[in-house]
């Protein structure tokens, strides 16, 4: 959150420069909504929403999944030596660490 | 990052300077929002235009595209086979409209990367804080001698999906049983890696279930190609006898055609066809030409971690045109590029550096109307250089299960649903 104050006063600075009195209502606006989805679990969970929403039919949904379900879903996918599926494949490139930053973000964003 | 950090203190003092200059009073000062222009509404630009607005909705975002109706690539060759509609490939941009986003159905004719302007077929001008091109690719007219715009009316390429997917499938309607189909492949790079294949198997389907006197010629600039194992697996055990296949090192490379008698030349001969689908060697769209983001190579070096121009300040470039290898040209890697650009691009203007992460894609081909083979990638842009993360990925297993090859067909649809409402939705 300091880079983002300091982006604010930067921002403000140079609105005070231009002339203009008060901080526009944007920069907090559109702080406050996008900084929950630009972590390291967003990012990742990026390549997730191509395949998986509610309207997909034989790939789930993972809307409205608990994290701890998540994360084993991914575990197993990434420990199955003789798994054949594209999530597989997929998993084995994903370690600890990214499964539980992705598991963490899906399971708190309704939309991933 | 130095230089894009650079780049965000540049659109700071940049907004500031113009509210100055234009006499902004400080209430149209404070309404002064950050300009975001994307040119290209496929996968890559319409998802771009969507997540920019989801992730800085008080930005203005302004998608540049000349078509009204899209018509999508993927799936195309089940409507070339006769097993699927060209309507079911139909999207429009309501669906972005509602979101907020502005709509201008003109082509993009030019771009100023120093003014900041996009210059629009009618001749007006937008500007820019930042630019994002997903322009796809376009075609390299004459690198096939004889090959040109009017001789796709004859020897269709289909390779972007729409009249021509229609013209291609009536073609092959009003073959007689017994015909030669003969398609050519172009060297890499070229949209959809596999998808000459997945159409070569389609096509076979149509041939074996309606015309089983019918043959498929395919003349192949290539040696090797994407998922070959699966595809050759799949020709031997569904069209055994249906499929030929020229590769480079056999003389397979089309270097003329004759439209007037449906003929094809390669270094070795000349093949009359009855159905000739020609797809032409191919770089990236013309607006990145004129943008001054495409190299030498006819693509568009590109920073993997924010997919920003490699040549152009403030432009970033998605998709087909780019020059992303491992991962290759298709919907699902123009889909995630453009989110992945759309995040970074929120990072900045959110005072947040970008940051790496792990990229992956997945493709699906039909081997027939109920079978399919996937490949699946997963690749790391640490470091600025986009590379596949070792042990992951790679191929459906051999062997031809029907059981495996059945589940990836119904995946492919489902994921088609997804991607297609999650873009144009």
């Amino acid at each position: 959150m300091q880079a983002v104050s300091a982006a604010l006063g930067v921002v403000t600075l140079a609105l005070l420069l231009a002339g203009c009195g008060s901080v526009p209502s944007w920069p907090d606006e559109r702080s406050a909504a996008a900084i929950p989805a630009l972590d390291h679990g967003a990012t990742l969970s990026l390549a997730c929403s191509g395949c998986h929403s509610p309207a997909g039919g034989a790939i789930p949904s993972l809307e409205h999944r608990p994290a701890a379900l998540i994360r084993q879903s991914l575990m197993d996918y990434k420990a199955e030596a003789d798994g054949t599926t594209v999530m597989h494949r997929m998993m084995r490139g994903y370690s600890e660490a990214d499964i539980d930053a992705i598991s963490t973000y899906l399971a708190r964003s309704a939309t991933p | 990052m130095t230089a894009f950090a650079q780049t965000r203190r540049e659109l700071v003092i940049g907004m500031a300077g113009t509210a100055a200059l234009a006499g902004l009073s400080p209430k149209a000062a404070a309404q002064t929002k950050v300009r975001l222009v994307v040119v290209g509404g496929g996968f890559g630009g319409a998802t771009a235009a969507r997540f920019l607005k989801q992730l800085l909705p008080n930005a203005s975002v302004t998608l540049v595209e000349p078509d009204t109706d899209y018509y999508a690539c993927p799936f195309s060759n089940l409507v070339i086979a006769g097993l699927r509609e060209l309507e079911a490939q139909r999207f429009g941009y309501d669906g972005l409209r509602a979101r907020g986003i502005d709509i201008v159905h003109e082509r993009a004719t030019d771009v100023d990367p120093v003014a900041h302007t996009v210059t629009l077929g009618s001749g007006a001008m937008l500007s820019y804080d930042r630019l994002v091109l997903s322009p796809g690719v376009d075609f390299i007219w004459g690198a096939i001698e004889g090959y040109d715009e009017a001789a796709a009316q004859v020897m269709p390429h289909a390779w972007k999906a729409g009249a021509q997917t229609a013209l291609l499938r009536r073609q092959l309607e009003a073959m007689k049983d017994g015909g030669l189909v003969v398609m050519s492949v172009p060297p890499a790079p070229f949209r959809c890696p596999p998808g000459p294949y997945e159409r070569a198997s389609l096509i076979a389907h149509y041939l074996k279930t309606r015309k089983p006197k019918s043959r498929l010629l395919i003349l192949d600039a290539q040696d090797k190609f994407s998922k070959q194992p699966l595809f050759e697996e799949a020709w031997a055990h569904l069209y055994p006898g249906v499929i030929e296949r020229l590769g480079a090192d056999d003389f397979g490379r089309v270097i003329a055609v004759n439209p007037a008698v449906r003929t094809l030349a390669t270094d070795f001969e000349n093949v009359t066809a009855d159905v000739a689908n020609v797809i032409p060697p191919q770089k990236a769209g013309e607006i990145a030409q004129r943008a001054g983001v495409a190299d030498m190579t006819g693509w568009c070096p590109i920073d993997p971690i924010t997919f920003g121009s490699a040549l152009q300040p403030d432009i970033h470039v998605l998709g087909d045109a780019t020059i992303a290898a491992p991962m290759p040209k298709s919907a699902f890697s123009a889909n995630l590029q453009a989110k992945l650009c759309a995040t970074q691009i929120a990072r900045v203007l959110a005072g947040l550096a970008p940051e790496p992460t792990f990229l992956a894609n997945t493709c699906y081909s039909y081997l027939s109307d109920d079978a399919a083979v996937s490949i699946a990638g997963v690749y790391t842009n640490e470091g600025g250089k986009l590379k596949s993360v070792e042990g992951a990925g790679g191929l459906s297993p051999s062997g031809s299960d029907p059981v495996i090859q059945g589940n990836e067909a119904l995946q492919a649809a489902a994921w088609f649903r997804t991607i297609t409402e999650q873009t144009f939705g």
